[in-house]
């Protein structure tokens, strides 16, 4: 056991390597410096408090959103469906809170906490039950589903729900400041909030659940073969549900963070496609929560790095290119890595065995 | 409400337009299909096709190589995908959703870094030459739409009146009967990824180049995925495909149609629902069936 | 025929796999004309053999001649093109495609550049009347049955032009009317064709029946080759097994418990295919009683298993665990009546082989107190102690409590499964082959627990396609045929060979 999982990190170490070296490579096609330019990324992500704020910002959205994906995942079920669900998670809880407004933020914070978490896990809901019940793909339904809500959040904050304020032209109501989440003194000028307390609250229940409690581990056998489950007593498809609520609810509530702390409004492009980044991070650490929580915080520096890296002229798309050049080089792992990093970590052994 | 103002010339013509950029790319999802592979990468292979189409007509000011350039992308691509879930055995629909990730990146990537524009191509008015068109009752028509046509018979063609179609199947079904008769099933996999990349390459140029002159940045719009619904709901049969594509079509045409009195945004969210509906038809049908038939 | 020349040399194959060598050093002749039988048990390298001939294995060392010539491609085409063909214990066959479909596949008559199904067609009616294997060109695979798959197999072998016919368990999935079919059809084509057969069984009385010559094959090597005329079926047993394998006998005990456990009646069961595999099954098992169930692999015995532990809906009847009515109840509600199972494949639904030893061994129980507050908060430390436990109990061989099921051999991983099913302490217990492809000490083992459990009064329901198991565990044992019961009898009133009778539909008098 021991032995495979150093001989994973060894392959996971070399294949981001040389993804980092195919965007220098990239870098250098498109007359770039790559030195300079991922010199660049990282002093822009770790260089000052304001960018290690950004830096951490991004980082626990990664690890939220890569958490989402694999508590479904780890249950048997894809995800591809959370950037939908954090739109209608968003969209929700700054409805009801434009609706709050003067109310004591003791009660409107917990009511948008609900209203966000119960959008998204409904929306997750459809997907999971066409699933278990009909047996639709729901790598399907789950990006279908993504278009419609967004479709959906952009004609409800363009029409309905669009603020009435003097000089704004997009979004819906401010939120209130006494329910906005406030910058931290100590990053002042970065994205960071206090939101980043929830988020972190929420990471480590969500690891709890997955990692020691017997709903957790029932999940995860379910991932790992629904027939056994099933014979061993298990509701198979209710946990699977189970799984796409949770991971909905997650990306609900993210959306409620960034509406009530960053954005203060909903918008329609508070995100940019934030799901996604979270769900390469999952696969890339084959959905093992300590391990995505980890890789967050360094594809955390390399995203707020990658966004000054715009400054020479370096789409910071670069950086999604290197995530799924990763995975690439991960899931060929059999064929183009799997040599190399036996090798280094001592596979010799390995070869006997088979001789006798 | 006047239907006469939904079914008319236009709606038609706007239902064939959308529906041949889903078909083309359907086709060339059930090539995979067929050979036992459910590639969720088309939507990632027609927003490839598409850039390299644009460029290519860009660059050369012909049509022809943007054709040439989409259709060499898209074999790149497929294969690619063919390499990993064949000979790596990586799960499918992780290399898929991986794909389409990496295709909208890079193009992106591409777009601001080569012409140094953002958000979506756009030259001098001309320098891009768009795929030919010819006029039906005043209404335009790209050359690409009878094309696609023409693909869908010869594909079932292909599929069901040709060696070649029966032993990509046969890859799919039942691997090792092909082998123990001496033909490799791999191979004819590899052939599926490859026809797949082709279809999604033709798919791009015409979304780029069919009536358009433009790339913008993620073009497909999930059509890819609405493809890959139509070729489930199709059951692999081209010509089935063909027709949920063009009820796709129809429900979008529809939908612009329906403008006047529903809001454009929200309109344009009821192919996607139609496309899941149709799913959930299919799924409820074949249920009840395998009731009866038990 | 001892003139007759040799069509096919072995010479010294050797055939290594990572972790095994499933041929050692054969050497072989096969003659031209012949029906050769290859016997051996299961794993004896048979079939690995008949690959290396077929070009579906490439031999590690040694040499194959086909008619004088060495064969120094390995592949089935090339195979094809000597004039070999193989029909493989699972079919070859495309099941959406019809059966001219199938016959042609890989080689089909051309029109420019579409396939000529007339052509197929005609091809197919040809060989069906040369060589008289009536089958319909137009019907679908999947609509047919076994028997009429297993003569599409043969004719797509006969068209490509064979005259060396290898022929895998071909009797394993017929019926007994199926099995006289085929070996009529044998006997003619050898007759009238001059054709070679090697047919692979494990069957002795069909070697008997169809064979002139014999080999015997054991462990990966060739330990005899005899005509048959010469040998008996005791002599060929003994040379499959070598020295006889004795296990010592497992001491009985009468636990006292008595009472009905497991009533089955009138279960009607329904397969994958929707078609009726369990036709009307009624038994009981009593406490402290091993009941065994012995037919032929695909007479019901999983379906009507699935059915009694709720994976399977039930069509009609009556199951009653424990006196309470347990039909139409889930798995889990039945399991919670008192119930475990070890299931017949343990990594489809045995086990997860991704997950450790000390997962597996806790599944079912996470939510005892013992090893959750509150049924949620799992003890690790409780938990790993139990696994530590039951691991040690069950002798359970692996590296570690940490080590993947999935990397574990087949013997441990069943280990696996039956120590957490056993430790339920569950007064019913439903098991299915429960040594299937373990080693002989593995074996011993589970036998031993699973009589264990019987003397303290456990119901068990026992399901075996190795007779002998069945012999040395059961107390009582029933034959099922194409989903009925047939007979039942106490072991030690039988013998072995009157009992086949009886799995291949022979029928005992109705008893009052």
């Amino acid at each position: 056991m021991k032995q495979v999982r150093k001989q994973y990190l060894v392959s996971l170490g070399l294949s981001v390597l040389i993804a980092m070296l195919l965007g220098a490579a990239l870098m250098l096609l498109t007359g770039h410096n790559p030195i300079e330019a991922y010199g660049i990324m990282f002093s822009g992500a770790l260089g000052s408090m304001t960018d290690l704020g950004d830096t951490l910002y991004k980082s626990t959205q990664l690890a939220i959103t890569g958490l989402a994906t694999a508590v479904a995942s780890q249950s048997g079920i894809f995800n591809v469906g959370g950037e939908g669900q954090m739109y209608l998670g968003a969209l929700a809880s700054a409805w009801l809170g434009a609706l709050l407004k003067g109310t004591s933020p003791w009660l409107a914070i917990p009511a948008c906490l609900c209203i966000a978490g119960l959008a998204g896990a409904l929306w997750a809901l459809i997907p999971a039950l066409l699933k278990v019940k009909l047996k639709i793909n729901e790598v399907i339904t789950t990006i279908l589903m993504n278009t419609i809500a967004l479709k959906f959040c952009s004609y409800m904050s363009n029409g309905p729900l669009k603020t009435t304020e003097r000089g704004i032209n997009q979004g819906t109501q401010s939120i209130s400041k006494a329910f906005r989440f406030a910058s931290i003194d100590l990053f002042s000028g970065s994205n960071l909030t206090t939101a980043v307390v929830l988020i972190v609250f929420i990471i480590l229940l969500v690891w709890y659940m997955m990692n020691r409690t017997t709903t957790g581990f029932e999940m995860k056998l379910t991932g790992q073969n629904e027939s056994f489950a099933r014979f061993s007593g298990l509701s198979a498809a209710r946990l699977a549900v189970l799984g796409m609520l949770i991971s909905g609810a997650m990306c609900g509530l993210l959306g409620m963070f960034e509406t009530f702390g960053v954005q203060r409004r909903f918008r329609m492009d508070f995100s940019s496609e934030f799901y996604f980044d979270g769900m390469l991070v999952a696969m890339i650490m084959q959905y093992k929560p300590l391990g995505i929580v980890l890789m967050s915080f360094f594809f955390g520096i390399l995203m707020t790095g990658g966004q000054r890296m715009q400054y020479i002229g370096v789409s910071s798309e670069l950086v999604e290119i290197i995530q799924s050049f990763i995975i690439f080089l991960m899931a060929a792992e059999s064929g183009l890595l799997g040599k190399v990093s036996r090798a280094l970590t001592g596979g010799a052994a390995k070869k006997q065995e088979v001789k006798t | 409400m006047d239907l006469g103002a939904i079914f008319n010339l236009s709606t038609l013509m706007n239902t064939i337009n959308t529906a041949t950029i889903v078909v083309l790319a359907g086709l060339g999802c059930l090539m995979t299909d067929q050979a036992g592979m459910m590639c969720i990468g088309i939507d990632g292979m027609m927003t490839a096709g598409a850039f390299a189409a644009v460029i290519g007509s860009w660059l050369c000011s012909s049509w022809i190589m943007g054709l040439v350039f989409a259709l060499a992308v898209g074999l790149l691509l497929g294969g690619f995908y063919g390499l990993f879930v064949i000979r790596y055995k990586s799960d499918e629909f992780i290399i898929g959703v991986a794909l389409n990730i990496f295709a909208v990146a890079i193009t992106t990537f591409l777009l601001r870094s080569i012409p140094g524009q953002s958000g979506s191509f756009h030259p001098a008015t001309g320098a891009v030459v768009k795929l030919p068109s010819f006029s039906i009752a005043g209404s335009n028509v790209s050359i690409m739409v009878p094309l696609s046509w023409l693909l869908v018979a010869l594909t079932w063609l292909l599929v069901y009146r040709t060696p070649l179609g029966f032993w990509l199947h046969a890859s799919g079904e039942h691997p090792e009967s092909l082998r123990s008769v001496g033909r490799s099933p791999e191979r004819m996999k590899y052939l599926g990824s490859l026809a797949c990349g082709l279809f999604c390459g033709l798919s791009g140029a015409y979304l780029s180049l069919g009536y358009l002159s433009t790339f913008t940045e993620n073009m497909s719009a999930s059509q890819g995925y609405v493809a890959v619904a139509c070729v489930i709901f199709g059951r692999s049969n081209p010509v089935y495909v063909f027709l949920a594509a063009l009820l796709f079509g129809f429900i979008d045409a529809a939908g612009q149609r329906m403008q006047g009195i529903v809001d454009p945004t929200l309109t344009a969210t009821f192919p996607y629902i139609g496309t899941i509906l149709m799913m959930v038809i299919l799924a409820v049908r074949y249920t009840a069936m395998k009731k009866k038939r038990a | 025929m001892s003139q007759a020349e040799t069509v096919i040399s072995f010479r010294h194959i050797t055939m290594a796999f990572p972790g095994v060598v499933a041929n050692d050093d054969v050497s072989l002749d096969i003659r031209k004309g012949e029906v050769f039988a290859l016997v051996g048990e299961n794993g004896a390298g048979k079939s690995t053999l008949m690959k290396v001939l077929y070009g579906m294995n490439e031999p590690t060392e040694g040499e194959v001649w086909v008619r004088g010539q060495q064969v120094r491609h390995f592949s089935p085409a090339n195979a094809i093109g000597m004039g070999i063909g193989m029909v493989h214990q699972h079919f070859m066959l495309v099941p959406s495609f019809t059966v001219a479909q199938n016959v042609v596949l890989g080689d089909e008559p051309r029109k420019g550049l579409f396939c000529d199904f007339a052509k197929a067609r005609q091809t197919v009616e040809d060989l069906v009347k040369e060589y008289g294997l009536k089958v319909e060109p137009d019907d679908r695979i999947e609509d047919i049955s076994v028997g009429l798959q297993q003569r599409v197999e043969i004719l797509k072998a006969l068209r490509r032009g064979a005259d060396i016919l290898i022929l895998d368990e071909p009797t394993a999935v017929l019926t007994p009317q199926e099995t006289d079919e085929l070996f009529a059809v044998i006997r003619r084509i050898v007759a009238e064709k001059q054709m070679t057969i090697i047919i692979i069984t494990h069957k002795l009385g069909e070697v008997m029946a169809i064979s002139d010559r014999v080999g015997v094959m054991r462990a990966g090597k060739l330990v005899g080759v005899c005509e048959t005329a010469d040998v008996s079926e005791r002599i060929l047993a003994s040379m499959m097994v070598g020295k006889e394998v004795l296990l010592d006998a497992i001491e009985r005990a009468d636990s006292g418990e008595d009472g009905v456990a497991i009533e089955v009646e009138g279960l009607r069961v329904r397969d994958s295919r929707g078609l009726e595999a369990v036709r009307g099954v009624s038994l009981t098992v009593r406490r402290g009683e091993i009941l065994g169930i012995a037919g032929v692999e695909g007479n019901g015995q999983s379906e009507l298993l699935e059915a009694i532990t709720g994976l399977r809906p039930i069509e009609s009847g009556r199951v009653s665990i424990l006196g309470k009515r347990a039909d139409g109840l889930s798995p889990k509600a039945i399991r919670a009546l008192g119930l475990s199972h070890v299931p017949e494949d343990r990594i489809a639904t045995g086990v997860s082989v991704k997950a450790d030893v000390t997962d597996n061994l806790i599944v079912g129980k996470e939510r005892r107190r013992e090893f959750s507050a509150l049924g949620i908060h799992m003890k690790r430390g409780p938990i790993r102690e139990y696994a530590k436990k039951v691991f040690e109990r069950f002798d359970i061989r692996a590296a570690g409590l940490d080590t993947a099921v999935g990397s574990m051999s087949g013997g441990n991983m069943q280990k696996v499964v039956v120590a957490r099913e056993f430790s339920f302490d569950t007064p019913v217990l439903i098991i299915s082959q429960p040594t299937r492809g373990v080693d002989i000490g593995a074996m011993d083992f589970i036998h031993q627990q699973i009589v264990e459990k019987r003397n303290a009064g456990c119901a068990i329901l026992l399901v075996s396609a190795d007779l002998d198991e069945l012999y040395r565990l059961s107390d009582r044992m029933v034959t099922i045929y194409e989903g009925e019961i047939t007979g039942e009898f106490k072991p030690e009133d039988i013998p072995k060979t009157e009992i086949s009778y009886y799995m291949t539909g022979g029928r005992k008098e109705a008893r009052a």
